[in-house]
Protein backbone atom coordinates (compact mmCIF):
# COMPACT_ATOMS: atom_id res chain seq x y z
CA UNK A 1 0.00 0.00 0.00
CA UNK A 2 1.41 3.35 -0.92
CA UNK A 3 1.79 5.93 1.79
CA UNK A 4 1.59 9.64 1.19
CA UNK A 5 4.70 11.18 2.68
CA UNK A 6 6.95 14.17 2.78
CA UNK A 7 10.67 13.71 2.41
CA UNK A 8 13.27 16.18 3.60
CA UNK A 9 16.93 15.63 2.83
CA UNK A 10 19.71 17.21 4.86
CA UNK A 11 23.45 17.66 4.46
CA UNK A 12 24.39 17.51 8.15
CA UNK A 13 23.57 14.96 10.85
CA UNK A 14 22.89 17.71 13.41
CA UNK A 15 20.15 19.08 11.14
CA UNK A 16 18.41 15.75 10.65
CA UNK A 17 18.51 15.02 14.39
CA UNK A 18 17.09 18.46 15.22
CA UNK A 19 14.39 18.17 12.53
CA UNK A 20 13.43 14.70 13.75
CA UNK A 21 13.15 15.97 17.31
CA UNK A 22 11.03 18.93 16.20
CA UNK A 23 8.77 16.66 14.13
CA UNK A 24 8.21 14.32 17.05
CA UNK A 25 7.41 17.23 19.36
CA UNK A 26 4.87 18.52 16.82
CA UNK A 27 3.19 15.11 16.87
CA UNK A 28 4.01 14.22 13.27
CA UNK A 29 4.26 10.58 12.23
CA UNK A 30 7.91 9.77 11.55
CA UNK A 31 7.99 6.95 8.98
CA UNK A 32 11.75 6.54 9.11
CA UNK A 33 15.08 8.33 9.02
CA UNK A 34 17.74 7.24 6.53
CA UNK A 35 21.41 7.97 7.20
CA UNK A 36 24.61 6.85 5.48
CA UNK A 37 26.07 5.81 8.86
CA UNK A 38 24.84 5.24 12.42
CA UNK A 39 23.97 8.61 13.98
CA UNK A 40 24.18 8.76 17.77
CA UNK A 41 21.13 10.13 19.53
CA UNK A 42 18.83 9.56 16.55
CA UNK A 43 16.96 6.77 18.32
CA UNK A 44 16.12 9.18 21.13
CA UNK A 45 15.13 11.91 18.66
CA UNK A 46 12.78 9.47 16.87
CA UNK A 47 11.34 8.31 20.19
CA UNK A 48 12.12 4.68 19.41
CA UNK A 49 11.40 2.06 22.04
CA UNK A 50 14.50 0.34 23.46
CA UNK A 51 15.45 -2.71 21.41
CA UNK A 52 14.05 -6.07 22.55
CA UNK A 53 17.06 -7.92 21.14
CA UNK A 54 18.80 -8.12 24.57
CA UNK A 55 15.91 -10.28 25.76
CA UNK A 56 16.38 -12.69 22.86
CA UNK A 57 20.10 -12.77 23.68
CA UNK A 58 19.52 -13.35 27.41
CA UNK A 59 16.76 -15.96 27.14
CA UNK A 60 18.38 -17.97 24.35
CA UNK A 61 21.71 -17.82 26.20
CA UNK A 62 19.96 -19.16 29.27
CA UNK A 63 18.26 -21.87 27.22
CA UNK A 64 21.58 -22.88 25.60
CA UNK A 65 23.32 -23.08 28.97
CA UNK A 66 20.44 -25.05 30.51
CA UNK A 67 20.26 -27.51 27.60
CA UNK A 68 23.98 -28.08 27.69
CA UNK A 69 24.12 -28.70 31.43
CA UNK A 70 21.27 -31.19 31.04
CA UNK A 71 22.99 -32.92 28.10
CA UNK A 72 26.31 -33.18 29.92
CA UNK A 73 24.59 -34.54 32.98
CA UNK A 74 22.70 -37.07 30.87
CA UNK A 75 25.78 -38.09 28.88
CA UNK A 76 28.24 -38.42 31.74
CA UNK A 77 26.03 -39.50 34.63
CA UNK A 78 23.08 -41.36 33.07
CA UNK A 79 23.82 -42.73 29.62
CA UNK A 80 27.52 -43.61 29.82
CA UNK A 81 29.15 -42.95 33.19
CA UNK A 82 32.95 -42.85 32.96
CA UNK A 83 35.19 -42.66 35.99
CA UNK A 84 37.50 -39.65 35.57
CA UNK A 85 40.02 -39.33 38.39
CA UNK A 86 37.54 -40.71 40.92
CA UNK A 87 35.28 -37.68 40.55
CA UNK A 88 31.50 -37.95 40.89
CA UNK A 89 29.56 -38.74 37.69
CA UNK A 90 27.81 -35.43 37.89
CA UNK A 91 30.86 -33.13 38.18
CA UNK A 92 29.46 -29.67 37.60
CA UNK A 93 32.75 -27.70 37.52
CA UNK A 94 33.89 -29.85 34.60
CA UNK A 95 30.74 -28.92 32.65
CA UNK A 96 31.24 -25.17 33.00
CA UNK A 97 33.61 -24.44 30.07
CA UNK A 98 31.40 -26.21 27.50
CA UNK A 99 28.26 -24.74 29.04
CA UNK A 100 29.80 -21.31 28.73
CA UNK A 101 30.72 -21.85 25.07
CA UNK A 102 27.28 -23.18 24.15
CA UNK A 103 25.63 -20.30 25.98
CA UNK A 104 27.70 -17.81 23.97
CA UNK A 105 26.92 -19.69 20.74
CA UNK A 106 23.17 -19.74 21.38
CA UNK A 107 23.07 -16.13 22.56
CA UNK A 108 25.22 -14.82 19.71
CA UNK A 109 23.68 -16.72 16.80
CA UNK A 110 20.12 -16.23 18.03
CA UNK A 111 20.66 -12.48 18.38
CA UNK A 112 21.92 -12.21 14.80
CA UNK A 113 19.06 -14.36 13.45
CA UNK A 114 16.48 -12.41 15.46
CA UNK A 115 17.92 -9.15 14.20
CA UNK A 116 17.79 -10.27 10.55
CA UNK A 117 14.25 -11.55 11.09
CA UNK A 118 12.95 -8.40 12.75
CA UNK A 119 14.71 -6.08 10.31
CA UNK A 120 13.30 -8.11 7.39
CA UNK A 121 16.75 -8.61 5.88
CA UNK A 122 16.58 -11.49 3.43
CA UNK A 123 18.99 -12.17 0.59
CA UNK A 124 16.32 -11.63 -2.10
CA UNK A 125 15.06 -8.46 -0.50
CA UNK A 126 15.55 -5.34 -2.67
CA UNK A 127 16.13 -2.10 -0.82
CA UNK A 128 13.85 0.71 -1.97
CA UNK A 129 15.57 3.88 -1.00
CA UNK A 130 13.53 7.05 -0.68
CA UNK A 131 16.45 9.00 -2.06
CA UNK A 132 19.54 7.62 -3.82
CA UNK A 133 21.96 9.84 -1.89
CA UNK A 134 21.23 8.26 1.53
CA UNK A 135 23.96 5.74 0.79
CA UNK A 136 26.34 8.59 0.02
CA UNK A 137 26.24 11.85 1.99
CA UNK A 138 22.61 12.75 2.61
CA UNK A 139 20.35 12.33 5.63
CA UNK A 140 16.66 11.84 4.88
CA UNK A 141 13.70 12.31 7.20
CA UNK A 142 10.46 10.75 6.00
CA UNK A 143 7.20 12.05 7.47
CA UNK A 144 3.69 10.72 6.83
CA UNK A 145 0.90 13.01 5.63
CA UNK A 146 -1.92 11.41 7.57
CA UNK A 147 -3.04 13.88 10.14
CA UNK A 148 -5.45 16.37 8.58
CA UNK A 149 -5.00 18.68 11.54
CA UNK A 150 -1.44 19.42 10.48
CA UNK A 151 -1.35 21.09 7.06
CA UNK A 152 1.31 20.08 4.56
CA UNK A 153 2.56 23.65 4.48
CA UNK A 154 3.55 23.61 8.11
CA UNK A 155 5.43 20.32 7.64
CA UNK A 156 7.48 21.70 4.76
CA UNK A 157 8.08 24.82 6.81
CA UNK A 158 9.44 22.72 9.66
CA UNK A 159 11.79 20.90 7.29
CA UNK A 160 12.95 24.15 5.70
CA UNK A 161 13.58 25.64 9.12
CA UNK A 162 16.15 22.90 9.76
CA UNK A 163 18.02 23.58 6.53
CA UNK A 164 16.48 20.86 4.39
CA UNK A 165 18.15 20.86 0.99
CA UNK A 166 15.25 19.20 -0.76
CA UNK A 167 11.60 18.69 0.15
CA UNK A 168 9.37 16.30 -1.83
CA UNK A 169 5.77 15.29 -1.30
CA UNK A 170 4.89 12.02 -2.99
CA UNK A 171 3.63 8.45 -2.57
CA UNK A 172 6.09 5.96 -1.11
CA UNK A 173 5.71 2.35 -2.18
CA UNK A 174 7.25 0.62 0.75
CA UNK A 175 8.22 1.84 4.16
CA UNK A 176 9.67 -0.80 6.45
CA UNK B 1 46.84 20.74 15.21
CA UNK B 2 48.26 23.94 16.66
CA UNK B 3 48.37 24.24 20.42
CA UNK B 4 46.42 27.44 20.74
CA UNK B 5 43.50 26.37 18.57
CA UNK B 6 42.94 23.64 21.10
CA UNK B 7 43.03 25.79 24.23
CA UNK B 8 40.30 25.82 26.82
CA UNK B 9 37.40 26.53 24.47
CA UNK B 10 35.19 23.72 25.75
CA UNK B 11 36.17 24.20 29.38
CA UNK B 12 35.20 27.84 29.68
CA UNK B 13 32.01 27.29 27.69
CA UNK B 14 30.67 24.60 29.96
CA UNK B 15 31.54 26.57 33.10
CA UNK B 16 33.84 23.86 34.37
CA UNK B 17 35.18 24.32 37.89
CA UNK B 18 38.95 24.63 38.07
CA UNK B 19 39.65 23.05 41.45
CA UNK B 20 37.98 21.22 44.29
CA UNK B 21 36.72 23.62 46.90
CA UNK B 22 34.56 21.33 48.98
CA UNK B 23 35.46 21.93 52.61
CA UNK B 24 33.71 18.76 53.79
CA UNK B 25 35.88 16.63 51.54
CA UNK B 26 39.02 18.05 53.12
CA UNK B 27 37.59 17.25 56.55
CA UNK B 28 36.75 13.68 55.53
CA UNK B 29 40.22 13.25 54.05
CA UNK B 30 41.89 14.40 57.24
CA UNK B 31 39.71 12.22 59.44
CA UNK B 32 40.45 9.21 57.21
CA UNK B 33 44.16 10.00 57.46
CA UNK B 34 44.03 10.08 61.26
CA UNK B 35 42.10 6.77 61.39
CA UNK B 36 44.60 5.17 58.99
CA UNK B 37 47.56 6.44 61.00
CA UNK B 38 46.09 5.10 64.24
CA UNK B 39 45.39 1.72 62.60
CA UNK B 40 48.93 1.65 61.21
CA UNK B 41 50.38 2.33 64.67
CA UNK B 42 48.33 -0.57 66.08
CA UNK B 43 49.58 -2.86 63.30
CA UNK B 44 53.21 -1.83 63.76
CA UNK B 45 52.84 -2.45 67.48
CA UNK B 46 51.47 -5.91 66.69
CA UNK B 47 54.30 -6.68 64.28
CA UNK B 48 56.93 -5.58 66.79
CA UNK B 49 55.22 -7.71 69.43
CA UNK B 50 55.50 -10.67 67.06
CA UNK B 51 51.83 -11.09 66.13
CA UNK B 52 51.68 -12.87 62.75
CA UNK B 53 48.12 -11.69 62.07
CA UNK B 54 49.14 -8.06 62.57
CA UNK B 55 51.78 -8.68 59.93
CA UNK B 56 49.09 -10.18 57.66
CA UNK B 57 46.90 -7.14 58.27
CA UNK B 58 49.73 -4.85 57.22
CA UNK B 59 50.38 -6.92 54.09
CA UNK B 60 46.67 -6.85 53.19
CA UNK B 61 46.44 -3.08 53.63
CA UNK B 62 49.65 -2.28 51.76
CA UNK B 63 48.97 -4.67 48.88
CA UNK B 64 45.40 -3.38 48.62
CA UNK B 65 46.64 0.22 48.51
CA UNK B 66 49.37 -0.54 45.98
CA UNK B 67 46.95 -2.29 43.64
CA UNK B 68 44.35 0.49 44.02
CA UNK B 69 46.94 3.11 43.07
CA UNK B 70 48.15 0.95 40.21
CA UNK B 71 44.57 0.55 39.00
CA UNK B 72 44.33 4.34 38.69
CA UNK B 73 47.44 4.71 36.58
CA UNK B 74 46.74 1.54 34.56
CA UNK B 75 43.29 2.91 33.69
CA UNK B 76 44.80 6.24 32.58
CA UNK B 77 47.48 4.41 30.59
CA UNK B 78 44.98 2.16 28.78
CA UNK B 79 43.00 5.25 27.76
CA UNK B 80 46.08 7.02 26.39
CA UNK B 81 47.34 3.87 24.68
CA UNK B 82 43.99 3.34 22.97
CA UNK B 83 43.62 7.02 22.05
CA UNK B 84 40.32 7.04 23.91
CA UNK B 85 38.45 10.32 24.17
CA UNK B 86 35.35 9.34 26.16
CA UNK B 87 37.18 9.21 29.50
CA UNK B 88 39.10 12.50 29.21
CA UNK B 89 36.41 14.52 31.02
CA UNK B 90 36.86 12.50 34.21
CA UNK B 91 40.52 11.49 33.79
CA UNK B 92 41.48 13.42 36.94
CA UNK B 93 39.59 10.81 38.98
CA UNK B 94 41.82 7.83 38.10
CA UNK B 95 44.78 10.22 38.27
CA UNK B 96 43.79 11.06 41.85
CA UNK B 97 43.46 7.32 42.53
CA UNK B 98 47.08 6.94 41.39
CA UNK B 99 48.03 9.16 44.35
CA UNK B 100 47.37 6.09 46.53
CA UNK B 101 50.30 4.27 44.88
CA UNK B 102 53.16 5.93 46.84
CA UNK B 103 51.40 5.25 50.16
CA UNK B 104 50.99 1.56 49.35
CA UNK B 105 54.49 1.40 47.91
CA UNK B 106 56.12 2.74 51.07
CA UNK B 107 54.06 0.35 53.19
CA UNK B 108 54.87 -2.73 51.15
CA UNK B 109 58.56 -1.92 50.64
CA UNK B 110 59.00 -1.43 54.37
CA UNK B 111 57.49 -4.89 54.84
CA UNK B 112 59.64 -6.48 52.14
CA UNK B 113 62.84 -4.83 53.32
CA UNK B 114 62.42 -4.72 57.10
CA UNK B 115 59.96 -7.38 58.22
CA UNK B 116 59.68 -10.52 56.12
CA UNK B 117 58.85 -12.51 59.25
CA UNK B 118 55.39 -13.50 57.98
CA UNK B 119 56.76 -15.38 54.97
CA UNK B 120 57.50 -19.02 55.77
CA UNK B 121 60.60 -18.96 53.56
CA UNK B 122 62.15 -16.14 55.60
CA UNK B 123 62.92 -18.45 58.54
CA UNK B 124 64.66 -21.78 57.83
CA UNK B 125 62.22 -23.19 55.29
CA UNK B 126 63.28 -26.17 53.21
CA UNK B 127 61.98 -26.26 49.68
CA UNK B 128 61.03 -29.59 48.18
CA UNK B 129 61.78 -30.83 44.70
CA UNK B 130 65.20 -30.67 42.97
CA UNK B 131 66.09 -27.85 40.63
CA UNK B 132 62.95 -25.86 41.41
CA UNK B 133 63.85 -25.91 45.08
CA UNK B 134 67.28 -24.47 44.37
CA UNK B 135 65.80 -21.73 42.27
CA UNK B 136 63.15 -20.96 44.87
CA UNK B 137 65.75 -20.72 47.63
CA UNK B 138 67.69 -18.28 45.50
CA UNK B 139 64.65 -16.27 44.39
CA UNK B 140 63.21 -16.06 47.88
CA UNK B 141 66.34 -14.88 49.66
CA UNK B 142 65.77 -11.81 51.76
CA UNK B 143 68.14 -9.28 50.12
CA UNK B 144 67.04 -10.24 46.58
CA UNK B 145 63.39 -10.07 47.66
CA UNK B 146 63.85 -6.56 49.07
CA UNK B 147 65.75 -5.32 46.02
CA UNK B 148 63.03 -6.65 43.71
CA UNK B 149 60.29 -4.98 45.75
CA UNK B 150 62.09 -1.65 45.55
CA UNK B 151 62.63 -2.09 41.81
CA UNK B 152 58.94 -2.85 41.04
CA UNK B 153 57.75 0.05 43.10
CA UNK B 154 60.27 2.46 41.56
CA UNK B 155 59.21 1.51 38.03
CA UNK B 156 55.53 2.10 38.85
CA UNK B 157 56.06 5.38 40.68
CA UNK B 158 58.37 6.83 38.03
CA UNK B 159 55.89 6.04 35.26
CA UNK B 160 52.86 7.18 37.28
CA UNK B 161 54.51 10.47 38.21
CA UNK B 162 55.62 11.14 34.65
CA UNK B 163 52.18 10.46 33.16
CA UNK B 164 50.29 12.48 35.77
CA UNK B 165 52.80 15.34 35.63
CA UNK B 166 52.49 15.54 31.84
CA UNK B 167 48.72 15.60 32.10
CA UNK B 168 48.87 18.43 34.64
CA UNK B 169 51.48 20.38 32.71
CA UNK B 170 49.12 20.34 29.75
CA UNK B 171 46.61 22.34 31.85
CA UNK B 172 49.04 25.22 32.07
CA UNK B 173 50.81 25.03 28.72
CA UNK B 174 48.17 23.58 26.42
CA UNK B 175 49.31 21.77 23.33
CA UNK B 176 48.75 18.23 22.07
CA UNK B 177 52.41 17.23 22.43
CA UNK B 178 51.77 16.32 26.09
CA UNK B 179 49.08 13.89 24.98
CA UNK B 180 51.33 12.19 22.46
CA UNK B 181 54.16 12.02 24.99
CA UNK B 182 51.77 10.37 27.45
CA UNK B 183 50.64 7.91 24.80
CA UNK B 184 54.22 6.71 24.37
CA UNK B 185 54.81 6.64 28.12
CA UNK B 186 51.57 4.70 28.65
CA UNK B 187 52.46 1.99 26.16
CA UNK B 188 55.88 1.55 27.78
CA UNK B 189 54.28 1.52 31.22
CA UNK B 190 51.74 -1.15 30.31
CA UNK B 191 54.55 -3.43 29.12
CA UNK B 192 56.59 -2.79 32.26
CA UNK B 193 53.51 -3.17 34.46
CA UNK B 194 52.58 -6.56 32.98
CA UNK B 195 55.98 -8.01 33.86
CA UNK B 196 56.60 -6.30 37.20
CA UNK B 197 53.11 -6.78 38.58
CA UNK B 198 53.13 -10.49 37.71
CA UNK B 199 56.38 -10.94 39.60
CA UNK B 200 55.17 -8.75 42.46
CA UNK B 201 52.01 -10.82 42.96
CA UNK B 202 54.13 -14.01 42.98
CA UNK B 203 56.57 -12.43 45.43
CA UNK B 204 54.24 -10.77 47.87
CA UNK B 205 51.18 -13.00 47.92
CA UNK B 206 51.93 -16.39 46.37
CA UNK B 207 55.12 -16.85 48.42
CA UNK B 208 52.98 -16.90 51.57
CA UNK B 209 52.60 -20.57 50.64
CA UNK B 210 55.94 -21.15 48.93
CA UNK B 211 55.24 -24.77 47.94
CA UNK B 212 52.02 -23.84 46.17
CA UNK B 213 51.93 -22.33 42.71
CA UNK B 214 49.43 -21.22 40.12
CA UNK B 215 50.59 -19.83 36.80
CA UNK B 216 47.41 -17.78 36.38
CA UNK B 217 47.87 -16.09 39.77
CA UNK B 218 49.22 -12.83 38.34
CA UNK B 219 46.29 -12.52 35.95
CA UNK B 220 43.91 -13.28 38.80
CA UNK B 221 45.45 -10.47 40.81
CA UNK B 222 45.26 -8.11 37.87
CA UNK B 223 41.55 -8.87 37.44
CA UNK B 224 40.90 -7.96 41.08
CA UNK B 225 43.08 -4.87 40.78
CA UNK B 226 41.25 -3.53 37.77
CA UNK B 227 37.66 -4.31 38.78
CA UNK B 228 38.16 -2.73 42.20
CA UNK B 229 39.93 0.27 40.65
CA UNK B 230 36.96 0.78 38.33
CA UNK B 231 34.63 0.54 41.32
CA UNK B 232 36.55 3.37 43.03
CA UNK B 233 36.42 5.51 39.87
CA UNK B 234 32.65 4.87 39.65
CA UNK B 235 32.19 5.98 43.26
CA UNK B 236 34.25 9.14 42.70
CA UNK B 237 32.34 9.90 39.50
CA UNK B 238 28.95 9.51 41.19
CA UNK B 239 30.10 11.66 44.12
CA UNK B 240 31.58 14.49 42.01
CA UNK B 241 28.62 14.43 39.61
CA UNK B 242 26.45 15.65 42.43
CA UNK B 243 28.91 18.52 42.96
CA UNK B 244 31.56 20.24 40.88
CA UNK B 245 31.44 17.88 37.88
CA UNK B 246 27.66 17.99 37.41
CA UNK B 247 28.00 19.47 33.91
CA UNK B 248 30.97 17.30 32.96
CA UNK B 249 30.20 13.66 33.77
CA UNK B 250 27.05 12.67 31.93
CA UNK B 251 24.88 9.56 32.06
CA UNK B 252 26.75 8.22 29.07
CA UNK B 253 30.10 8.38 30.87
CA UNK B 254 28.55 6.54 33.81
CA UNK B 255 27.01 4.00 31.44
CA UNK B 256 30.38 3.14 29.91
CA UNK B 257 32.09 2.99 33.31
CA UNK B 258 29.31 0.61 34.30
CA UNK B 259 29.98 -1.54 31.23
CA UNK B 260 33.67 -1.72 32.11
CA UNK B 261 32.90 -2.60 35.74
CA UNK B 262 30.49 -5.29 34.54
CA UNK B 263 33.05 -6.64 32.07
CA UNK B 264 35.94 -6.77 34.51
CA UNK B 265 33.90 -8.37 37.29
CA UNK B 266 33.05 -11.06 34.76
CA UNK B 267 36.70 -11.25 33.75
CA UNK B 268 37.60 -11.75 37.41
CA UNK B 269 35.10 -14.60 37.59
CA UNK B 270 36.52 -16.13 34.43
CA UNK B 271 40.05 -16.10 35.84
CA UNK B 272 38.89 -17.20 39.29
CA UNK B 273 37.18 -20.22 37.76
CA UNK B 274 40.08 -20.97 35.43
CA UNK B 275 42.38 -21.24 38.44
CA UNK B 276 39.88 -23.19 40.52
CA UNK B 277 38.84 -25.66 37.83
CA UNK B 278 42.31 -26.66 36.72
CA UNK B 279 43.39 -27.33 40.29
CA UNK B 280 40.13 -29.16 41.09
CA UNK B 281 40.40 -31.26 37.92
CA UNK B 282 44.08 -32.22 38.20
CA UNK B 283 43.72 -32.97 41.90
CA UNK B 284 47.47 -32.78 42.62
CA UNK B 285 48.09 -32.56 46.37
CA UNK B 286 50.65 -29.75 46.14
CA UNK B 287 48.13 -27.61 44.24
CA UNK B 288 44.92 -28.45 46.08
CA UNK B 289 46.32 -27.36 49.47
CA UNK B 290 45.43 -23.77 48.56
CA UNK B 291 41.75 -24.55 48.16
CA UNK B 292 41.65 -27.03 51.02
CA UNK B 293 42.78 -24.27 53.37
CA UNK B 294 40.19 -21.86 51.94
CA UNK B 295 37.16 -24.12 52.00
CA UNK B 296 37.73 -25.68 55.39
CA UNK B 297 35.16 -25.02 58.12
CA UNK B 298 33.98 -21.45 58.46
CA UNK B 299 36.13 -20.37 55.50
CA UNK B 300 33.68 -22.02 53.10
CA UNK B 301 30.87 -19.43 53.41
CA UNK B 302 33.46 -16.68 52.83
CA UNK B 303 34.80 -18.59 49.82
CA UNK B 304 31.29 -18.60 48.34
CA UNK B 305 30.63 -14.98 49.40
CA UNK B 306 33.75 -13.93 47.50
CA UNK B 307 32.20 -15.12 44.23
CA UNK B 308 28.83 -13.60 45.08
CA UNK B 309 30.23 -10.15 45.92
CA UNK B 310 32.74 -9.96 43.09
CA UNK B 311 30.65 -11.46 40.31
CA UNK B 312 27.06 -12.56 41.00
CA UNK B 313 25.91 -9.21 42.40
CA UNK B 314 27.63 -6.91 39.87
CA UNK B 315 26.72 -9.22 36.96
CA UNK B 316 22.99 -9.39 37.60
CA UNK B 317 22.72 -5.83 38.93
CA UNK B 318 24.45 -4.27 35.93
CA UNK B 319 23.22 -6.63 33.20
CA UNK B 320 20.52 -4.27 31.94
CA UNK B 321 20.99 -0.81 30.53
CA UNK B 322 19.00 1.17 33.11
CA UNK B 323 21.00 0.32 36.24
CA UNK B 324 24.29 1.32 34.59
CA UNK B 325 22.87 4.83 34.19
CA UNK B 326 21.36 5.09 37.69
CA UNK B 327 23.97 6.73 39.95
CA UNK B 328 22.51 5.43 43.21
CA UNK B 329 22.43 1.83 41.98
CA UNK B 330 25.82 1.71 40.28
CA UNK B 331 27.39 3.32 43.37
CA UNK B 332 25.93 0.57 45.54
CA UNK B 333 27.26 -2.10 43.20
CA UNK B 334 30.69 -0.42 43.37
CA UNK B 335 30.60 -0.62 47.18
CA UNK B 336 29.73 -4.33 46.96
CA UNK B 337 32.66 -4.89 44.59
CA UNK B 338 35.02 -3.07 46.99
CA UNK B 339 33.85 -5.16 49.94
CA UNK B 340 34.41 -8.16 47.67
CA UNK B 341 37.91 -6.92 46.90
CA UNK B 342 38.73 -6.80 50.61
CA UNK B 343 37.33 -10.31 51.07
CA UNK B 344 39.32 -11.56 48.06
CA UNK B 345 42.55 -10.18 49.55
CA UNK B 346 41.57 -11.60 52.94
CA UNK B 347 41.11 -15.08 51.46
CA UNK B 348 44.43 -14.83 49.63
CA UNK B 349 46.45 -13.63 52.63
CA UNK B 350 44.87 -14.63 55.95
CA UNK B 351 44.22 -18.45 55.80
CA UNK B 352 47.92 -19.44 56.17
CA UNK B 353 48.01 -17.40 59.38
CA UNK B 354 44.78 -18.78 60.81
CA UNK B 355 44.25 -22.32 59.51
CA UNK B 356 41.47 -23.14 61.96
CA UNK B 357 38.96 -20.53 60.95
CA UNK B 358 38.55 -17.00 59.63
CA UNK B 359 39.56 -14.48 62.29
CA UNK B 360 38.06 -11.03 62.49
CA UNK B 361 39.45 -9.19 65.46
CA UNK B 362 41.68 -6.22 66.21
CA UNK B 363 44.35 -6.99 63.57
CA UNK B 364 41.89 -7.58 60.76
CA UNK B 365 39.88 -4.48 61.66
CA UNK B 366 43.07 -2.41 61.90
CA UNK B 367 44.17 -3.72 58.50
CA UNK B 368 40.83 -2.83 56.90
CA UNK B 369 40.82 0.64 58.50
CA UNK B 370 44.40 1.30 57.41
CA UNK B 371 43.46 0.29 53.85
CA UNK B 372 40.29 2.34 53.55
CA UNK B 373 41.56 5.29 55.57
CA UNK B 374 44.80 5.78 53.66
CA UNK B 375 43.01 5.34 50.34
CA UNK B 376 40.45 8.03 51.15
CA UNK B 377 43.15 10.34 52.52
CA UNK B 378 45.39 9.96 49.45
CA UNK B 379 42.55 10.21 46.91
CA UNK B 380 41.23 13.39 48.52
CA UNK B 381 44.71 14.94 48.35
CA UNK B 382 45.08 13.73 44.79
CA UNK B 383 41.83 15.41 43.80
CA UNK B 384 42.95 18.71 45.30
CA UNK B 385 46.39 18.58 43.66
CA UNK B 386 45.14 19.61 40.22
CA UNK B 387 42.19 21.01 38.29
CA UNK B 388 39.29 18.55 38.21
CA UNK B 389 39.06 18.67 34.43
CA UNK B 390 42.05 18.52 32.08
CA UNK B 391 40.91 21.70 30.36
CA UNK B 392 43.57 21.78 27.61
CA UNK B 393 43.43 18.16 26.54
CA UNK B 394 42.72 18.15 22.80
CA UNK B 395 40.21 15.32 23.27
CA UNK B 396 38.20 17.08 25.98
CA UNK B 397 35.63 18.59 23.62
CA UNK B 398 34.90 15.17 22.17
CA UNK B 399 34.57 13.72 25.65
CA UNK B 400 32.13 16.41 26.81
CA UNK B 401 29.84 15.65 23.85
CA UNK B 402 30.07 11.94 24.32
CA UNK B 403 27.06 9.78 23.42
CA UNK B 404 26.80 6.05 23.88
Amino acid sequence: MAIRGILGSFAREEDVVAATEAARERGLTILDVYTPYAVHGLDRAMGLEPSRLPWVCFLLGLAGAGLKVWFEYWASAVSWPVNVGGKPWNSLPAFVPITFEVMVLFAGVSTVVAFLWVAGLRPWRRARLPHPAVTDDRFVLLLAVTNAAIPVGSITQLLALHHALEIQERDFEEVP
Amino acid sequence: MAGDSVRPLAATDAGIPSTMTQGEAVGVGRLAGIVAAAAAVVLVGGIVAGQPRAWAGWLLASFGLTTAGLAGIVFVATQYAAGASWSVAFRRLPEALAAVLPVGAVAIVSLAALATSGYPWASHHEFHGGAAAQFKALWLSRPFFAVRAIAYVLVWIVFARAIVANSRRQDAQGGPEYSSRNTRLSIAFLWAFAVTFSLASFDWIMSLEPEWYSTIFAMYNFAGLFSSGLAIVVLLAVWLRSGPLATVIGDDHLHDLGKLLFAFCTFWMYIWFSQYMLIWYAHIPEETTYYVARTRGAYEPLFVANVILNWVVPFFALLRRGPKRRPSLIARVAVVVLVGRWLDLYLMIVPPFAPDGPPFAVWEVAGALALVGSAVWAIERGLRAAALVPACDPRLGESLHYHV
